[in-house]
């Protein structure tokens, strides 16, 4: 310990003493502010806060602890340095930049904490040191190291508190105002206390004049300047930053509302889009009961127009089975006589077996246009449609004195469509055609059905000779329940153009001299959907 | 070749069914001929030996039923066995009244159809053997003179020689020489004999009255 009688007496202007808490208290308050603003912000305008806030408050701290240098009186003149002062300010400057950037990082845990208050703390504690370092006087200062230690610790608690306090205030809540100036206070009040602390650390002994080069005093109007100028850039910084919080929360109001309406529109598009996509389904629902209704009644046509050939099926059965018994029988025969006729034997077999596929496939035939199945799309010729088609309905012709003619162009592209229900558009519109015929007894009976190849598909045409059609009834054949037929329920043509339709086609008549002509053009690129 | 003994026609437009009634019929030594439909069967084919037709009820052009009219409106008489794939009961009816000989629903057995033409072909036989005799009574009768044919219609009508001398006004020994050379003529052994014989011409009988 020196003695004390030795050292300079020294005294404090206790108004500047004063000035100097108000001020570390204004400079706390921008701290808290503007870490509030450097987190909201982002990318290049974070950077801009962050720059402006450190210096704003860097320049606050400095000039409290300036001031309350200069609130010391010294019986000597005291001059001071001014480069080491603005070291000194850069310190404090940059201590504020960490601190600022620490409170408002995304989140603070106790390392960052700790981190951000040993340098911020390591920073404020240089700025004083390094600022009394910057006194020019006649004497020569002696620390007391307890003192220094105490002063440091402070710092760092500073730090901390500090820290806490802008991370916790940093977002806008209720009451934030009032609270920001109460962690200001305190925060001030122990940047004060570090600061006093630091000062009574020093003693000043008395010694010869000190280098002055560089060295300038400090008016009382200089004084003045540093507390209005700190003062001014502090507001400066506190109404920009409260300018920009009133802009952010105008236009963070504005979002909220806007992100409301957009959420509202949001639920009531949900609420529609489900509505509709009910309705959809109801509609797919309801198409698909309405297809399954005409599958159906496709099939009872189908049945109908069966059973009107039901006899010239029978006998078409009956044909190969009559050969087949009497070829075998007479094969029995032969075997019973004991030495049988060995060529007849074999033509015999060979012909039962012939009449027996002939037989299955007559009902296959009947089979696939009586089986109850959904459609099926394939590739079709339509000339073996129309071929197969004609082969069902040649008994009943012969029968009805009716001759089948068929004229099918040779180079048809192929169609996609369900075999079945073509074929039941054939037979019905041939049947239609052998009924037309029946009842005239002068003419010549002759159903001619013929392809050709049209621009957009395949063209089909189905002619009858005789009365011709009503040109009054033209378009109401087609309607479902109309017949001019004794013995029908006119549904076979509205079903024939329902069939055709769903192809992609249409299902026309067409005015000729000479009998009844239905025609149908099935498109090749399979346009029918369903 | 030779001529058949006798022949059996088949009129059926499926060639399979054809062939194998065919093969059937000619495994019992029966000779068959085969046609496609009514109009292709010449009632000229009919030949003087018995034959009988298989005829498919329904054809290609006329139907075997109005086939049978046609057939019995030009007096071609020939037995017919009606082979259909199904027969209705009207259809049944109007066949054997017509006088078909059997109706056979296909598919049919191969013994039913074999007695049908086997019965077809007796009774075309018998019916030939009829006309044959017919036409012998005929030429007979057609040797009578005027006045002879007289006195044997009156002959068979019951009456005594001498109520026809007295119609034709003639001796009664005139009539007997009349009647005994129209009994040699005809060659009947009895009256009765007689009888029968102008019966079966269905000569018009001359009654007194």
């Amino acid at each position: 310990m020196v003695s004390v009688s030795a050292a300079l007496t020294s005294s404090y202007d206790y108004g500047e003493v004063a000035r100097s808490v108000l001020t570390a208290i204004a400079a706390s308050y921008a701290g808290l502010d503007l870490a509030g603003r450097v987190t909201v912000a982002r990318g290049r305008v974070r950077l801009a806060w962050l720059g402006g806030g450190a210096i704003a408050m860097g320049i606050g701290i400095w000039a409290m602890h300036f001031q309350g240098m200069l609130a010391l009186y010294l019986p000597v003149s005291v001059e001071y340095h001014w480069p080491t002062v603005l070291v000194s300010l850069l310190v404090a400057v940059l201590a504020s930049a960490v601190g600022l950037y620490v409170a408002s990082s995304r989140k603070m845990g106790w390392v960052e904490a700790l981190i951000g208050s040993a340098v911020m703390s390591a920073g404020i504690a240089g700025m004083h040191y390094i600022g009394m370092a910057a006194m020019r006087l006649p004497a020569i200062a002696q620390y007391s190291p307890l003192l220094v230690m105490c002063s440091i610790l402070l710092a760092i608690f500073f730090s901390v508190v500090a820290l806490l306090l802008a991370f916790d205030l940093r977002e806008e809540t209720r009451w934030t105002v009032p609270r920001r100036l109460g962690s200001a206070t305190v925060m001030g009040l122990a940047v004060s206390a570090m600061h006093y602390t630091g000062m009574a650390a020093v003693r000043f002994m008395p010694s010869s004049a000190p280098d002055l080069s560089q060295a300038v005093s400090i008016s009382p109007l200089g004084r003045n300047a540093i507390v209005i100028v700190t003062l001014i850039v502090l507001l400066a910084a506190v109404v920009t930053s409260s300018v920009d919080r009133r802009t952010g929360a105008d236009i963070e109001l504005l979002n909220q509302d806007l992100e409301r309406r957009v959420a509202e529109r949001t639920r009531q598009l949900i609420a529609i889009n489900e509505e509709l996509r009910k309705e959809i389904a109801d509609r797919q629902r309801a198409e698909d009961a309405l297809q399954e209704a005409q599958a159906g009644l496709a099939r009872v046509t189908r049945v109908l127009s069966m059973g009107e050939l039901v006899t010239s099926i029978a006998h078409e059965v009956n044909q190969p089975l009559t050969a087949i018994v009497t070829n075998g029988n007479f094969a029995l025969r032969q075997l019973d006589a004991g030495t049988p006729n060995l060529k007849q034997l074999r033509e015999a077999i060979a012909e039962i077996v012939e009449d027996a596929a002939r037989a299955s496939s007559v009902i296959s035939r009947i089979r696939a246009l009586l089986k109850k199945g959904t459609p099926d799309r394939v590739e079709l010729d339509v000339n073996e449609v129309i071929k197969e088609t004609a082969d069902l309905v040649r008994k009943e012709a012969t029968r009805n004195r009716v001759t089948v003619q068929l004229e099918l162009a040779a180079d048809l592209p192929s169609i996609v469509g369900d075999r079945v229900q073509l074929q039941q558009v054939l037979l019905n519109l041939m049947m239609n055609g052998i009924d037309a015929m029946r009842a005239l007894t002068d003419q010549p009976h002759e159903l001619v059905i013929k392809s050709t190849r049209s621009a957009d598909g395949v063209e089909i045409q189905v002619q009858d000779s005789g009365m011709g059609l009503d040109p009054k009834q033209t378009e109401r054949i087609f309607e479902p329940f109309f017949t001019t037929k004794h013995t029908g329920i006119g549904l076979g043509l509205s079903i024939s153009r329902s069939i055709i339709e769903s192809h992609g086609g249409r299902l026309r008549t067409v005015p000729s001299s000479r009998g009844a002509v239905f025609e149908f053009i099935l498109p090749t690129d399979g346009a029918g959907a369903s | 070749m030779s001529e058949p003994e006798s022949i059996v026609f088949v009129v059926d437009d499926d060639p399979s069914v054809g062939r194998a009634i065919k093969r059937l019929i000619g495994s019992v030594g029966l000779h068959v001929e085969l046609f496609g439909s009514a109009q292709e069967f010449l009632p000229s084919k009919v030949t003087n030996v018995p034959s009988c037709l298989i005829l498919d009820i329904r054809l290609p052009g006329i139907s075997g039923l109005d086939f049978q009219r046609q057939l019995a409106e030009s007096n071609v008489e020939i037995p017919i066995v009606f082979i259909t794939a199904h027969g209705d009961i009207p259809m049944t009816v109007r066949a054997m009244k017509a006088g078909a000989v059997e109706f056979l629903t296909k598919p049919f057995r191969d013994q039913d159809l074999l007695d049908a033409v086997h019965l077809a072909l007796e009774r075309d036989r018998r019916r030939r053997q009829q006309e044959a005799e017919l036409a012998v009574l005929r030429e007979r009768f057609e040797s009578l003179s005027p006045r002879e044919r007289e006195v044997v219609a009156m002959v068979v009508s019951g009456m005594l020689n001498k109520q026809i001398a007295a119609q034709i006004g003639t001796a009664e020994n005139t009539v007997k020489v009349h009647r005994s050379r129209a009994m040699e003529k005809m060659q009947a052994n009895s009256l009765a004999d007689l009888v029968k014989m102008i019966e079966r011409l269905q000569v018009p009988s001359a009654h007194a009255s």
